[in-house]
């Protein structure tokens, strides 16, 4: 069953500029929030079990207690450097819901105490650029961005920072230095952004969707977004579906929905009629699940961490009977060779190993012991660098292989691919 | 002040210090190429892993801040096991062209090869090709294929020098350093890169291929170049002297030391050296060991009633302090001091570089102010004009470079009836003096050169290039009356 | 010798004060230089950026290279992007890329003759429920076959 929350109105053309996103009760949450004290609002978002919508799941009440308590100014980043191969859901609300994104920014802003803000959106993302823009100089119009917004005696600036095609911006330390200005290059923690981050000041930085979200969980306070998900997973959540099913596209469900349910109810079950094989959860760095995983699988945090796999960012790709485990391992291991950033030596070295045996193997010319080679590179490229882009590589690699290795076997021994002929 | 356990061994630390810094302090050996302790923390290289107690994930010890009470380790199979592997990765696109490569001896992959190498290449890919033999400048190389992009040199010219010539150009096993085009790496402090690079990536244009590093002694020293007063390695063989590196001193260069510095080792060795003493008689120039020339001038200077002396800042403080007790004793109080360049004397560039291009101005002033010596060069100019001045003695600079007056003063000091130069180096301009007296070089001698800062340092003594040629101190002997000179030889690197 | 038009040069003032560091300007400032430079970024380019911002031109030149949309030579007036990435290589993504090199006769990367076209594969455009992905320009166009890139092709002049 879909839950639409946050997507409730995106089918609405009208939704998209200020005076329709207010007849859909637009804008009210702010002045909820406004009669809040800030840290009311923190403690709300603590309670509502709200947990980053942007990959690693981190509970966003949590990650702003880190702020230093003190007045010292604070920068809140939206993550909207939607990159994650996969992942389209933050497009959709950005283009279907600038203001959605703006409202859930300034009631952050007002809870964190930050007075500036930047949507950190990939470069890629002409269109949402355009359209944030086009909300943001609205909401400064309407007196809902910039000085004493509402009477409320609270500033709040608000702007877009484009991006220029680099996954590794949507790490967050990455995102601060392109936004800095610099090579998008995550930083060492410590300091963590929370305490030195966008110019050495405490940051936030949050995903499109957890920043909508706040906006609803203001709305229906904790317990109400409560009633939507698990207990560790509160709430609702997009997924991007793509693959082998008939109706691909964003998907808002509640957490802890069946995958199965997913997979034949909101997208209309498997194209063409085919055998489900495998499905890649949350986005190309999760570990792979088999047909059988899937079929006991749910969308939230625990399930699949269970199962040794992740949410991540909610990017649901369906891989039906006829596809090539090896040669899809192949296009994972190409992106993240051709993403990783090369500050630190395992990534930006074994990245490139990995894509090659795999390479070598498509090409014909593996050789048996490479299987038990791609497993040790990628277990020794795991944790062992400033970001997670070495395990985004490494995790797949070792899920493929453990779960499909009679696929590589075969394309070694036979020098061709096991389904394709 | 945090205590925490190194490997089993205790070990207090300063508030902030890093983990890395602790293992410094224990003298604990601990794989590292990007951490440098003159730059920021880059934590790329990913070579220092150590274990922590209560910590199941792995930690790289340079930006982990040491908590009191911390047990740390690095000698587990689990990190040895991490670092072999981070090892793995930065050879697996390495050329391993260690037999023609100028780092080798002296590179840190070698080195940590042997304690950490897997010895079983499983690279049977093809390696990444990037760019050899790239002219970053005046002084320094670059092949980008055995650059393990530990960023060092980058954080070098972004921190220290403020100058940007390098970046890192491209992301993941395709970046390379490099230099913008037409924006040479020609700091004044370019040659620190290539001290700092880990491996055979920045190579010194001056030092490559001229000498295998195992073939090279070493000993500590004061660089003569300026009167920073940095402190300096200095490396050489039987065929002379090679280079100089900086050595770590907080208080006076931190980690770094000019390229300026990095020439001076050249005029120590033979080729320039003034190596026996010359007498200008009317038959032509007579040659003759250092000290019988030395005699020969003190008895020349016996008959004399006006002698003076012109001392630059060029020699120890014992030889001042001996020198000029003699001359005074014997000849009077005549004694001035040369300034080399009177418009940027007192320059400062921020880092290191001083307009004072004497190692030892300080202790030479300090000397002559001890002894109640107030002289004006005016003075000299005047009674050297007006005839007044009968014998001169020069001890003249060792770095002639630095002396851009020095036509211009020989051809003064050429008005005294006699002229007499001091010198460990050989120039044209002094072939009209009457005596030339061959010096030791700053390298061949013990005693002390006086910084800027008024910070005294040992010179360290290194091999006798010229074995016969006198220090100061020597010829104060032979002007007191002394004819037996002890040449001393017994120094730590013998003679050349 | 490139230089910025005026109108370029009031956006790189207008962004140098734009954000909280001037460093940010970077990215903008080149996106206008590439617009102003039949699509690309040249060494000229750069050093007139440095000129304008007084930021070194070894960091601009770390930034330009660090991120893919800035091309490094230069483009056809179509610039067309396949994503090849996971879900759009399921549906032909890579074929329909060396179908339309082969029709244009160009590798990838190139100029085609007339002027007119570069193809280049890109990575994760975000619009994998439209597999295969293309980005002509700033411009998507979803679930491409080679027939509608046929059409498409004929369409831009």
């Amino acid at each position: 069953m879909e839950a639409k929350l946050l997507s409730e109105h995106y089918s609405d053309d009208s939704y998209i500029g200020l005076e329709g996103y207010k007849s859909k009760g637009g804008y009210a949450e702010l002045k909820t929030a406004f009669k809040m004290k800030p840290e009311e609002i923190i403690e709300v978002v603590k309670q509502s079990g709200l947990r980053g919508r942007g990959g690693a799941g981190f509970p966003t009440g949590v990650k702003w207690g880190f702020l230093p308590k003190n007045g010292e100014p604070r920068y809140l980043l939206c993550n909207a450097d939607e990159g994650e191969p996969g992942t389209f859901k933050d497009r959709v609300m950005m283009e279907r819901a600038p203001h959605q994104l703006i409202e859930g920014m300034i009631i952050s802003g007002f809870a964190v105490g930050s007075h500036k803000a930047y949507i950190y959106v990939r470069g890629e993302y002409m269109d949402s650029v355009r359209i944030l823009e086009k909300a943001i100089q609205e909401a400064y119009a309407a007196g809902y961005l910039g000085k004493n917004i509402l009477g409320s005696g609270f500033d709040f600036d608000l702007d877009v920072y484009r991006g220029a095609g680099a996954y590794i911006c949507g790490e967050e330390t990455g995102m601060i230095s392109s936004l800095e200005g610099k090579k998008g290059q995550p930083k060492l923690k410590p300091p963590f952004p929370a305490i030195q981050g966008y110019l050495k000041k405490p940051t936030i930085v949050n995903n499109v969707e957890t920043l909508a979200a706040v906006k609803y969980i203001i709305r229906d306070g904790a317990e109400g977004y409560r009633k939507y998900g698990t207990e560790k997973s509160a709430g609702t959540k997009l997924f991007s579906v793509s693959g082998d099913v008939n109706k691909p596209g964003v998907y808002e469900v509640p957490l802890g929905y069946s995958l199965m349910d997913l997979i034949n109810n909101e997208c209309g079950g498997m194209r063409e009629g085919r055998k489900l094989k495998a499905v890649i959860p949350g986005g190309s760095s999760a570990p792979v699940l088999t047909a059988e995983e899937t079929g006991r699988a749910t969308m939230d945090y625990e399930c699949l961490a269970e199962m040794g796999s992740m949410l991540g960012s909610g990017a649901v790709i369906i891989i039906d009977e006829t596809r090539c485990m090896v040669d899809m391992l192949k296009v994972i291991l190409h992106f993240y060779h051709h993403e990783s950033c090369g500050q630190c030596t395992p990534c930006r070295e074994g990245t490139g190993w990995l894509e090659k045996i795999v390479r070598s193997i498509v090409d014909g010319n593996g050789r048996l012991q490479d299987i038990d080679l791609l497993n040790r590179v990628a277990e020794n490229m795991k944790g062992r660098t400033i970001c997670a882009l070495s395990d985004a590589a490494a995790l797949p690699t070792m899920s493929f292989i453990q779960k499909f290795r009679e696929e590589f076997e075969f394309f070694i021994r036979e020098g061709r691919s096991q389904v394709k002929g | 002040m945090p205590k925490c356990t190194v490997n089993g061994i205790e070990v207090e630390v300063k508030d902030g210090a890093t983990v890395i810094e602790a293992f410094m302090k224990t003298n604990e050996s601990i794989a590292h190429y990007c951490w440098h302790p003159g730059l920021s923390v880059a934590g790329v290289c990913r070579m220092c892993m150590v274990e922590i107690e209560g910590n199941p994930r792995l930690q790289i010890a340079c930006n982990t801040p040491v908590q009191d009470g911390m047990v740390v380790y690095n000698n587990s199979e689990k990190v040895k096991e991490a670092v072999e592997w981070t090892l793995k990765f930065h050879l697996i696109n390495h050329p391993l062209d260690c037999p023609i490569c100028d780092q080798a001896g002296e590179c840190g992959l070698q080195e940590y090869y042997m304690s950490h190498g897997s010895y079983d290449s499983e690279m049977a890919e093809r390696k990444v090709k990037k760019h050899k033999v790239v002219d970053l400048g005046e002084k320094v190389v670059l092949d980008t294929e055995r650059c393990i992009l530990c960023s060092r040199c980058v954080r070098f010219t972004d921190e220290v020098t403020k100058t940007n010539e390098l970046g890192i150009f491209n992301r993941g096993d395709r970046s390379e350093i490099g230099t913008f085009e037409n924006r040479p790496l020609n700091n004044k402090y370019s040659l620190n890169t290539v001290d700092i690079c880990p491996v055979g990536a920045l190579t010194s244009k001056d030092f490559r291929f001229r000498q295998r590093v195992w073939f090279l002694k070493s000993f500590e020293t004061i660089c003569q170049g300026c009167s920073a007063g940095c402190n300096v390695q200095a490396y050489y063989n039987e065929n002379g002297f090679y280079r100089v590196k900086p050595v770590p001193n907080e208080e006076v260069n931190g980690h770094w030391m000019c390229d300026e510095g990095r020439d001076v080792y050249k005029f120590a060795n033979k080729e320039h050296r003034l190596v026996s003493g010359i007498k200008k008689e009317d038959s032509g120039l007579s040659h003759m060991a250092p000290g019988a020339a030395a005699v020969q001038l003190r008895e020349d200077l016996s008959d004399t009633k006006k002698a003076a002396l012109v001392l630059t800042g060029q020699y120890t403080t014992e030889e001042y302090l001996k020198f000029v007790d003699s001359f005074t004793k014997n000849y009077g109080n005549e004694v001035y001091h040369w300034i080399n360049n009177p418009k940027t004397f007192d320059d400062f560039d921020g880092i290191l570089l001083r307009g004072d291009k004497n190692p030892n101005t300080v202790g030479l002033l300090r000397v002559l102010e001890g002894k109640g010596i107030k002289s004006s060069w005016a003075d000299l100019e005047e009674k050297l004009n007006s005839g007044q001045i009968e014998h001169l003695v020069v001890a003249g600079p060792e770095n002639l470079a630095v002396f851009p007056d020095l036509e211009e003063k020989v051809t003064l000091f050429g008005q005294a009836q006699k002229l007499t130069v001091l010198t460990p180096v050989k120039s044209k301009f002094y072939e009209s003096a009457d005596y030339q007296i061959p010096m030791k070089s700053f390298m061949e001698k013990d005693g002390t050169f006086v910084n800027h800062k008024g910070i005294e340092q040992k010179l360290g003594r290194g091999p006798i290039v010229v074995s016969q040629a006198l220090t100061l101190l020597d010829l104060s002997m032979i002007l007191d009356g002394s004819d037996f000179i002890s040449v001393n030889s017994a120094s730590m690197g013998g003679s050349l | 010798m490139f230089e910025l038009s005026p109108e370029g040069k009031e956006l790189v003032k207008k962004e140098l004060a734009r954000y909280e560091d001037k460093y940010s300007a970077i990215i903008p400032s080149l996106y206008q230089i590439q617009k102003e430079n039949e699509g690309w970024v040249s060494p000229e380019a750069v050093d007139h950026l440095s000129e304008l911002t007084g930021i070194p031109h070894s960091h601009i030149n770390e930034v330009l290279k660090f991120y893919t949309m800035f091309n490094l030579k230069p483009t056809g007036k179509y610039h067309i992007q396949v994503c090849c990435n996971i879900t759009c290589s399921m549906f032909q993504a890579r074929e329909l890329t060396d179908d339309l090199c082969q029709k244009l006769g160009i590798k990838e990367g190139e100029v085609s003759e007339d002027g007119r076209f570069t193809v280049s594969r890109v990575e994760c455009l975000g619009s994998c429920d439209n597999a295969p992905a293309v980005q002509v320009n700033e411009t998507y166009h979803d679930n491409m076959t080679p027939e509608k890139m046929d059409t498409l092709i004929s369409e831009l002049k």
